[in-house]
């Protein structure tokens, strides 16, 4: 379907140049893989030992694309989980992007299919962090820009991923390096500017401990019960507060 | 083969949920209390994954002075506090982990 993208009425960046948009984005978006590199580490090594062969730990970041799910879903895959409670859990993790493509729908609703496709499968927290305010300069949203930021954290992803199936065959301890505190620092870095009222930090003080109380007890489907209590007493707070 | 499987329905429901809005064919009509529920899934799911990080090795809870993730997540979080920028939290936070790793442990 060669013609479904020549310059029509989609929009008014059509007929923007490409190459300077794409460029951009992609620069924006290497700071911010200084998190993604020793993630995608962890998840190649964490693949190896989930049992997992090379192949299917690089399927599955190229297919995927979730950092959190992925390292989740082999969590559990290891453990030996039902299919079912990994496509649940999957579900759970995966349902904050719902809300991102509820705020993307306004940029992408009325591009062609394929760029609602490509964007929508790039769609990570990094990507909603760094397009869903409008680029420096850029004036709005550009597609050109988002895809640039977004193709640019999937080949980094990818490629980590890559070094970390390596890597875990060779040394057998690498997630002991401490490579799990750049999910944190990443996730922080998202959360706290997040936290702009009480219900927002009262959701954010729940989700802890209960994540930290289900890990303790080594109670399964903790990262469910810990966002859905979350969510709910951020919801109950607002409805006081305001 | 069961691990194909898996692999490609995850994809599917993560693409699915990616997607789902950006369809112009799906209603955004969600009402009112669903879209401020939703509201909170970022940083409930994103919270209830670092915690655990944070806050406990080996399914134990770890409070102790030498846990290292709580002194390079307190400086994550006051970086992000005061900067509110995501590349200085990480670029600030990570070093001082691994520094820390390396002269402590």
């Amino acid at each position: 379907m060669p013609s479904t993208d020549t310059p029509s009425k989609v929009g008014p960046d059509t007929r923007a140049p490409r190459i300077q948009p794409f460029s951009r984005g992609a620069v924006a978006a290497l700071p911010l893989c200084v998190a993604v590199v020793p993630w995608g580490l962890l998840t190649g090594s964490l693949a190896i030992e989930s049992g997992l062969s090379p192949v299917q730990g690089q399927a599955m970041s190229l297919l995927v694309f979730a950092g959190a799910a992925q390292l989740v879903g082999m969590g559990l895959i290891k453990a030996g989980a039902g299919l079912g409670s990994i496509l649940l859990t999957t579900f759970f993790i995966s349902s904050r992007h719902l809300l991102y493509s509820m705020i993307y729908r306004q940029h992408l609703a009325r591009q062609p299919k394929r760029w609602r496709l490509a964007l929508g499968f790039l769609l990570t927290d990094e990507l909603f962090a760094l397009t869903s305010q409008p680029a420096p300069g850029a004036g709005g949203f550009n597609r050109w820009y988002a895809f640039g930021v977004g193709f640019t954290f999937y080949l980094v992803w990818n490629i980590t991923t890559f070094f970390g199936l390596i890597a875990g065959r060779m040394i057998p301890d690498l997630n002991t390096l401490g490579l799990d505190f750049a999910i944190a620092a990443t996730f922080i870095a998202i959360v706290v500017p997040m936290v702009k009222n009480l219900a927002v930090l009262a959701t954010v003080a729940t989700a802890a401990v209960l994540a930290v109380l289900c890990e303790v007890q080594q109670i399964e489907g903790g990262i469910i019960i810990a966002a859905l209590g979350a969510m709910t007493v951020g919801f109950l707070t607002t409805g006081k507060t305001s | 083969m069961t691990i194909w499987l898996t692999l490609l329905l995850m994809a599917a429901v993560t693409f699915a949920t990616r997607y789902a809005f950006l369809e112009p064919r799906v209603p955004i009509r969600l009402n009112n209390a669903a879209q401020r529920f939703l509201g909170y899934s970022a940083p409930a799911v994103l919270t209830a994954i670092t915690a655990p990080i944070v806050f406990a090795r080996g399914q134990q809870l770890d409070l102790r002075v030498d846990n290292i993730y709580l002194w390079a997540a307190l400086t994550a979080v006051t970086v992000a506090y005061f900067s509110r920028n995501t590349l200085l939290t990480v670029a600030v936070s990570m070093p001082v982990f691994f520094g820390l790793k390396h002269y402590l442990q």
